[in-house]
């Protein structure tokens, strides 16, 4: 029975730490109506810098706002890019993406492992203090449990304020934005900043959690991101605002887990990315059977 | 208080299509004008209001507010002071948030949009008061998402957005041309009401010469790029929709339409 | 909709639980073998791994049992992989390859379970050489390949190479040749690239810049599509030099190169003395092969017509 409360554990760390590269993409293809491919770059950008930062003795703590800064970054110069030399949505996320592989290469190589030796945030001086008699799987889950959380509050509040509703506006109506004398390029670059920070942020928890930084980590996170804000977003058809945010975590929490299903079940291994995208089927149309009809674009 | 000199656009300059709308194009506009502007298709009356809200540049020529030029100024800038409600009810407001926070977002045009809460529980009274005076029943769904409510209703809120806080004009873009024949009615009432009430000055871009005529202090008839009729004060109170009707067809006839 | 939902979640994990329990109906020790991807050198490991655990009189389904996962070539699925094995409590983890190996030694902290990897060529860039952890390496045999060139074609001047920027075998091996080429009269010509795509490109490139031979590295990317390379190369007359046996019997003219499958069976044996208790990893250090095998397809030698000579002859086997 552990053996099941431990993939569980397991799952739903892993679960929790990608709801962060959910909440990336839900800021930027959901509220803002921007598809960004800069999120394959960020997400090993903030694995990258943290992985140095560890293996040359920073405080693990400070990793994550490390992490944070150079995703913001990143985020920052895709917005520029389309802002201010007008490039459109999908290449200027494209751009930065690109050369971020490039970047991510010149601060760590192709692959950075951080030994046992050094403390990450899971086993750090404040963490044992506080968790020290919990097994290391439990304290990856409460450590984990508490940043997205976090997070998951700090961002209800931002939807709330005047500039995360105007966050909102952008992406539902442009002009408005200008008609109401604000300029809607600041904004878009707000939410792309604000976007692959936290994009960055799960790259960086995912690298304290694997002691790892590989330079491929980030292929096809972007696809990950959007099945789960998908995913998500049927499951809790009936979206009050502050739901969004629950949302992302139910769905990536679901997508973790259907990957664990397919593993566990012994099925060839070969049949595994089969066997995920089967599942997903099945949930988008449970999703969609329950209103009684096709619903429109998710 | 609005001054427009010398206009000159082209569209697509250099290329098969390029068409001069304007060329030395004035107009001046006083404080608390009402303005109807009517004319056929392409004879520049949208071209003008984009001209006047920065978003199609112009080639040459002056645009003043209150003696000071606004040319380079940009166009989200501009909008600090001037109101401007669309034809297409859509596009006045956001529609996945609500009444109440639309509102509030256009209550704080002009000032930045920064880290406070975005609704102030305090002005929904007064937004409730403004909304109550429109006569819609609109006071009631202040939780609604505008997306739920029907062109008419968020033409209504779009018009009390743009009115909100303080401008120096309001621009209305055919805004009644895609409601209903009743709706339409109470729109253009409530923009009277409001017009008025606030004494604001307004320009209004219509297809419709009753509005045109019956609304207003001035009416302007546009074609071609420039105003072939012009009349204000006792003048326009003498229009009769037949006489404008004949000068539009007659200009009509002259272009071949 | 709600309920729906949670009626569907608790279907998963129900379907979830079953998986575990028979796992936990398993009392004999299991290893889980965490294999990055499915090529043949990798498979040739695992098979030898097998084969070693057999040689040490163990037997599968009393001494131990096996549970074999496959990456695909993804890391996150190896990580997910490796958290499953340290979930399910195996007794030891196999990593085929540097990916799953850092994964597995990762999901192996919590509970202090061994790891035993193969198919890494520097185990201690990827500080993989101290702790509950050992294997084998197949560091490549560099020398040995930049002598059998220059033994093959005694006119040759420049070696293609053709490697992957982010994987560090590779990036360490072009490393290697580069100083060492110098000694053998050679120089190399080398083109990175980051993903599988690019590699027939990178091929194109090596060709119109008139490389006299090309000379694999143990590249996943490259070796994935090693046919489309003999494709282009063949048509050029350019020979391609293996760095392990299958890919001289897919058509590379010669390699001076490593037996993945006696890789893994060495591998085989040291999980055995782990497993059976006689030794801990940390009293095991990893191993290189040292011994190298010059494989020959003969076909492929005489089409780019090259014979073969002297002491290559006698001790060259021919790939089958």
């Amino acid at each position: 029975m552990s053996t099941f409360l431990d993939l569980m554990v397991g799952t739903l760390t892993q679960g929790l730490i990608y709801a962060l590269l959910g909440y990336g993409v839900y800021i930027t293809y959901k509220i803002l109506d921007f598809p960004d491919l800069t999120v394959d770059g960020s997400f090993p950008l903030g694995a990258a810098v943290t992985a140095v930062l560890l293996v040359n003795g920073v405080n693990p703590y400070l990793t994550l706002l490390a992490a944070l800064v150079s995703g913001a970054l990143a985020g920052l110069v895709t917005g520029l890019i389309h802002v201010r030399v007008k490039v459109r949505d999908l290449l200027a996320g494209i751009i930065t993406m690109t050369a971020l592989f490039s970047i991510n290469l010149q601060i760590a190589g192709s692959n950075l492992t951080v030994e046992r030796g050094v403390d990450t945030i899971f086993t750090a001086g404040p963490t044992m203090a506080l968790l020290g008699g919990v097994p290391l799987i439990y304290r990856k889950l409460l450590v984990s449990a508490i940043i997205v959380v976090a997070f998951k509050l700090l961002l209800d509040i931002y939807f709330k304020t005047k500039n995360g509703l105007m966050l909102r506006a952008v992406g539902d109506n442009a002009t408005l934005v200008t008609a109401l004398a604000t300029d809607k390029g600041k904004i878009k670059i707000t939410g792309l900043v604000i976007s692959n920070a936290l994009v960055a942020l799960s790259g960086c928890i995912v690298c304290h959690e694997q002691r790892s930084f590989s330079a491929t980590m980030g292929t096809g996170q972007v696809v990950f991101g959007l099945a789960t804000v998908i995913i998500g977003t049927t499951i809790f058809k009936k979206v009050g605002f502050v739901k969004g945010t629950t949302a992302v975590i139910v769905g990536s929490v679901i997508y973790k887990t259907c990957i664990q299903i397919a593993i566990s079940l012994g099925l060839p291994a070969n049949l595994l990315k089969l066997i995920t995208a089967v599942l997903f089927l099945v949930i988008l149309a449970l999703g969609n059977i329950q209103k009684g009809g096709v619903k429109k674009n998710a | 208080m609005l001054e427009l000199r010398n206009i000159k656009k082209i569209y697509n300059p250099g290329e098969i299509t390029e068409m001069c709308i304007f060329d030395g194009f004035n107009l001046s506009v006083s404080d608390g004008d009402f303005v109807s502007v009517v004319g056929s298709n392409g004879s520049g009356k949208t071209s003008m209001l984009n001209i006047i809200c920065g978003s199609t540049p112009i080639e040459g020529g002056d645009i003043l507010i209150n003696g000071g030029s606004i040319v380079k100024t940009k166009e989200h800038a501009r909008y600090a002071k001037i109101g401007r409600v669309y034809q297409n009810p859509s596009m006045g407001t956001s529609p996945n948030l609500t009444m109440f926070q639309n509102l509030s977002l256009a209550d704080n045009k002009g000032k930045p949009y920064g880290l406070t809460r975005g609704v102030n529980r305090q002005r929904k009274e007064f937004y409730r008061e403004q909304l109550a005076e429109l006569g819609l029943g609109l006071e009631d769904k202040l939780d609604v998402t505008m997306g739920s409510l029907s062109g008419g209703q968020r033409q209504a809120v779009a018009l009390l957005m743009s009115t909100l806080t303080p401008i120096d004009f309001l621009i209305l873009d055919e805004h009644t041309a895609a409601l209903d024949p009743k709706t339409a009615e109470v729109i253009m009432k409530l923009t009277d009401k409001i017009v008025h009430e606030k004494k604001l000055t307004a320009i209004m871009v219509t297809h419709n010469l009753r509005y045109a005529v019956e609304y207003g202090s001035r009416l302007i008839m546009m074609d071609k790029g420039q105003i072939v009729l012009d009349k204000s004060g006792g003048e326009k109170k003498d229009l009769t929709i037949e006489s404008v009707l004949s000068l539009f067809t007659q200009i009509s006839i002259e272009c071949g339409n | 909709m709600k309920k729906t939902a949670f009626k569907f979640f608790a279907a998963a994990l129900a379907i979830a639980m079953l998986c575990a329990l028979s796992a936990c109906g398993s009392t004999v020790p299991v290893i889980g073998i965490n294999q990055y991807g499915e090529h043949a050198s990798l498979d040739n490991c695992r098979e030898g791994f097998l084969q070693g655990l057999a040689d040490a009189g163990l037997v599968e389904g009393e001494d131990y049992s096996i549970d074999y996962q496959n990456a695909g070539f993804d890391d996150t699925i190896a990580g997910q992989i490796a958290s499953n094995f340290s979930a399910n409590n195996v007794a030891i983890m196999c990593a085929i390859a540097t990916p799953s190996a850092t994964a597995c030694f990762a999901a192996a902290e919590d509970k202090d379970i061994p790891v035993i990897f193969t198919a890494i060529t520097d185990p201690v860039e990827a500080n993989l050489d101290e702790g509950n952890v050992t294997g084998t390496s197949d560091k490549l045999p560099v020398e040995a390949q930049l002598d059998l060139i220059r033994k093959l074609q005694p006119e040759a001047k420049t070696i293609g190479i053709i490697y992957t920027t982010s994987e560090p075998n590779s990036v360490s091996a072009i490393a290697e040749y580069k100083e060492k080429a110098g000694d053998y009269g050679f120089t190399i010509e080398s083109v990175g690239v980051s993903a599988q795509s690019e590699v027939t490109l990178a091929a194109d490139t090596l060709i119109s810049k008139g490389v006299d031979c090309f000379s694999n590295l143990t590249d996943n990317n490259v070796v994935g599509v090693l046919s489309s390379i003999l494709e282009k190369t063949n048509e050029a007359g350019i020979p391609v030099y293996g760095s392990e046996v299958e890919q001289v019997k897919l058509g590379c003219v010669a390699s001076a190169g490593i037996d993945y499958y006696e890789l893994g069976r060495q591998t085989g044996a040291m999980a055995a003395l782990v497993l059976s208790g006689k030794a801990t990893c940390e009293e095991l250090p990893f191993e290189t092969i040292s011994e190298y095998g010059y494989y020959i397809n003969s076909s492929a030698l005489s089409e780019m017509g090259i014979t073969l000579t002297g002491d290559v002859a006698k001790s060259a086997v021919e790939a089958k």
